[in-house]
């Protein structure tokens, strides 16, 4: 029972009010993101990033990560009311969400996502919650040998990050660890690429690229984007799907929190990906195929259980081992580091009340969001008639006026100015910020690993196989390398099926 | 890259801004002639390093005793950069009124230049030292699997021992190096972040041994968890009396962190009187007498002048012996 303990205790930190409030907060904020079609939950983790600065770490934690599982629950509503995926996540949804509420079944379709959602959700904390300690036993065996061989594994995924076009995914990788070498060499004192600045000695701050990246960039692009017009949504009634409903999307559901959990977990991996290959699967394993885009409660509730699942479960390597599977990760490590918490497998052991009750508020938060998602469907949806002109200079304000207070520096604001071009930029001509951050995050972490096994194994690079983790991981790392195929396979089916122009516009979206 | 070209011309304007900002509350003019009002506005105490680390933790302890007794808030503003030269150098060119002060650590102005590029390297004549606060002590720890339990073991294991530091132009580096040249063995190098990851590293048994701050190794220590063979410093610790010193063992390498709190150069006189009394008011709270206790950090409640005295003989020091030794801080051996 000891190992419960902890756990318990979790249950205690999240109960406390202010932490339940920011749950509250979070899964509300996600909720509203989720509904909008153009800011996604990095976006918006990326923006609020500095508002977490005077708060507790593990009350910003609950709330950011509110943001990133309630998102998951906002997108689906528009998917299935008004044909527009609020999410990248949410996209296949709306394949069969929206021919249900156009045959009037609506309510049972945003009943199922929400059902099949909780489940998901709830079926990784669960995961989470036995693998981690399990992770943590480890801890002290993870040496500078261990997090080269996981910060290889890493960048490979990220390198082939499903989405884009992988040439730009690499272009845009490569990019994220040349970044990565600007500033004091840690081994050697010498300065690199700073140009005798000493604001540069530290190597650029992780938080303004991705506020600049994510934030600012995705503002100025949603700027470019004309939204269509917010139409009066389907009546929603009946919110309780029926016995034949929920029997035929049982199978879905367990499906998909299965899925959903492991495609969590690996590098690269996260609720998109999730949400695509468990269509693709429901498609595949039904009967009756051709029911699919018609209306089948399967299409619905399998990719939302997945890409729920997948939100969670993507905690994982995050709080477990310290490496971010994707986009929004990378950003809660950044959060973490603000608040002078360094994630790894330390972290159970030293911080368990951080660990546990962010664990722990994912169970309240998905609660939460269960409530709230069916009886505010209606004030959610009125969200969209926020024009772009508005939300737009308020969100950038924001943004600026929180890089600054980080640091109290007017460096940073000009670094989130700069890269939230970047991010523009790249948005506009077809690459993927995500690998540029990850790639940035994993590349200091590998060449200072990297260089840190090197000299304990007095520069013998064969060391790394004497270590039996490191051994396995760079194993992983070969097996892993064809994975990305096979994956990608999968994908191009599903997006193949579908003859919905929307996917190609919203793929883009982190 | 093409940020870089801007970035002056930006920062200069932006300090230009963040000046005009400070100096609007204390709209007199030419500042320093009317020091008799002194504070006027808030006083700031800036700090190089991230909040949340000992250096940040003492200065919001200072800030707190001392903003009572001027009268006048104290925010501490964390500006991390450097080890804390790009504070500095913020500082130091505020004007010199007094209402912009910085916590300044030792091993910035003695240990950090023989690792970086002297225009990078901070110069203690460039700022008043105000007062000296306290010690913080470095212990050499050394992992359960080293089978490491004095000093001796160490020196006489007589293979290569892979030491952790905290990072490059550290008093951890410094010591160790210096210690393990005077001991005459043979040693590898491994710098990381910071104090966390290399007590960690020792903890796994990555490295055999590590150097790090009291504070942060006490709690392992007294778990039993890694075993501490000598501080630094050049008495025994009060929180660890039955370790033996460097010097004791018969290695000449004192070295401890110490941190003291500095005005911009030509700050007036009276200025600098107020604030010292208002610190050493701080001094004497039990308030503060307990957050020393609770941290491991040793009074070291010294005038400015001796400050710079004591400072600029270990920096000299260190010089000397990373020369007699043909030792290099930056790894190139």
């Amino acid at each position: 029972m000891d190992f419960l303990n902890p756990v318990i205790n979790g249950f205690v930190v999240v109960l406390e009010p202010s932490n339940l409030l920011y749950c509250l907060i979070g899964v509300v904020i996600g909720m509203l993101i989720g509904v909008l079609p153009g800011l996604g939950p990095a976006a918006t983790i990326a923006i609020l990033l500095p508002l977490t600065y005077n708060v507790e770490p593990v009350t910003a934690i609950i709330m950011l990560a509110g943001i990133f599982y309630g998102a998951q629950y906002g997108g689906t509503i528009t998917s299935v009311l008004l044909r527009l995926p609020g999410e990248a996540s949410s996209v296949v949804t709306v394949f069969d969400g929206y021919q249900m509420a156009k045959q009037g079944k609506a309510g049972t379709a945003l009943g199922l996502a929400s059902i099949g959602s909780f489940i998901g959700g709830t079926a990784s904390i669960i995961g989470l919650t036995f693998l981690a300690p399990v992770v943590a036993s480890f801890a002290l065996d993870f040496g500078p040998a261990e997090y080269s061989a996981l910060a290889l594994l890493g960048i490979l995924l990220v390198a082939t990050i499903s989405n884009g076009a992988k040439t730009k995914a690499l272009i845009a990788a490569a990019v994220g660890l040349l970044l990565a070498t600007v500033g004091r060499d840690i081994f050697t004192g010498e300065s690199r690429f700073t140009f005798g600045n000493l604001e540069l000695a530290d190597g650029i701050d992780f938080v303004p690229i991705a506020m600049g990246v994510f934030g600012l960039g995705e503002i100025l692009y949603n700027l470019e984007e004309r939204h269509r017009a917010a139409k009066a949504p389907s009546k929603v009634t009946n919110v309780w799907p029926s016995r034949t409903d929920l029997k035929q999307a049982s199978g879905a559901i367990a499906r998909g929190s299965v899925l959903g959990f492991f495609l969590g977990i690996l590098p690269g991996g996260g609720a998109t990906i999730a949400s695509m290959a468990s269509y693709a699967m429901e498609k595949k394993r039904a009967k009756q195929p051709e029911r699919f885009g018609k209306g089948a409660p399967e299409g619905v509730a399998g990719p939302e259980t997945a890409n729920n699942a997948a939100a969670t479960s993507s905690f994982i390597p995050l709080l477990t081992l310290g490496i971010p599977a994707n986009a929004t990760m990378a950003l809660m490590f950044g959060a973490l580091l603000i608040q002078g918490v360094t994630p790894g497998p330390q972290l159970v052991e030293q911080d368990p009340g951080l660990f546990w009750g962010v664990v722990n508020s994912m169970y309240i938060g998905n609660i939460l969001l269960l409530i709230m998602s069916l009886p505010l469907v209606g004030i959610f949806v009125k969200i969209l008639r926020v024009r772009a002109a508005i939300l737009a200079p308020v969100t950038a304000l924001i943004t600026l006026l929180g890089a600054y207070t980080i640091n109290n520096s007017m460096f940073d604001v000009t670094l989130v100015v700069v890269f939230g071009i970047v991010g523009y930029l790249m948005k506009k001509f077809g690459f993927e910020p995500g690998p540029l951050v990850l790639a940035f995050v994993l590349g200091s972490l590998l060449e200072s690993s990297l260089r840190r096994s090197l000299l304990v194994f007095g520069g013998d690079p064969t060391g790394f196989f004497t270590r039996p983790i490191s051994a396995t991981l760079l194993t992983v790392f070969v097996l892993v390398a064809v994975l990305p195929g096979i994956r990608t396979l999968l994908a191009k089916r599903t997006t193949a099926q579908s003859e919905q122009p929307i996917t190609t516009k919203i793929k883009e979206k982190v | 890259m093409m940020h870089f070209p801007s970035r002056r011309t930006v920062l200069g304007a932006a300090s230009a801004v963040t000046l005009l900002a400070l100096t609007a509350c204390g709209n007199v003019a030419g500042g320093s002639t009317d020091s008799s009002k002194y504070p006027n506005g808030p006083v700031s105490l800036t700090v190089g390093q991230a909040a949340g680390g000992s250096t940040d933790l003492i200065a919001r302890a200072i800030s707190e005793g001392a903003s009572k007794t001027l009268g006048a808030p104290m925010p501490v503003v964390n500006k991390p950069g450097a080890n804390g030269a790009l504070a500095t150098k913020e500082v130091a060119g505020k004007p010199a009124d007094g209402q912009n002060l910085l916590l300044v650590t030792a091993s910035l102005v003695t240990i950090t230049p023989l690792a970086v590029t002297a225009d990078e390297a901070v110069n203690i004549d460039d700022l008043d030292i105000i007062a000296g606060l306290s010690q913080d002590d470095y212990v050499l720890v050394a992992s359960k699997a080293s089978g490491f339990n004095s000093i001796k073991d160490l020196t006489g294991a007589g293979r290569n021992i892979t030491f952790g530091t905290t990072g490059v132009g550290t008093g951890s580096q410094l010591a160790q190096t210096v210690l393990f040249k005077q001991a005459g063995v043979k040693g590898t190098d491994v710098p990381f972040d910071s104090g966390k990851p290399a007590l960690t590293a020792v903890l796994g048994n990555q490295v055999e041994v590590s150097t790090i701050q009291l504070g942060e190794a006490m709690p392992q220590i007294k778990a039993g968890k890694v075993a501490p063979l000598l501080v630094f410093s050049e008495e025994r610790n009060s929180f660890l009396p039955d370790v033996p010193t460097a010097k004791e063992s018969g290695y000449d390498v004192p070295v401890a962190q110490y941190r003291a709190v500095a005005a911009p150069k030509g700050t007036p006189k009276d200025v600098k009187d107020k604030l010292l009394a208002a610190i050493q008011e701080t001094f004497k709270s039990d308030s503060y007498k307990e957050f020393n206790k609770k941290n491991m950090l040793t009074p070291k409640e010294i005038s400015g002048e001796e400050v710079v005295t004591q400072w600029k003989d270990y920096a000299a020091k260190y010089k000397s012996l990373v020369e007699k030794y043909d030792i290099s801080l930056s790894g190139t051996k």
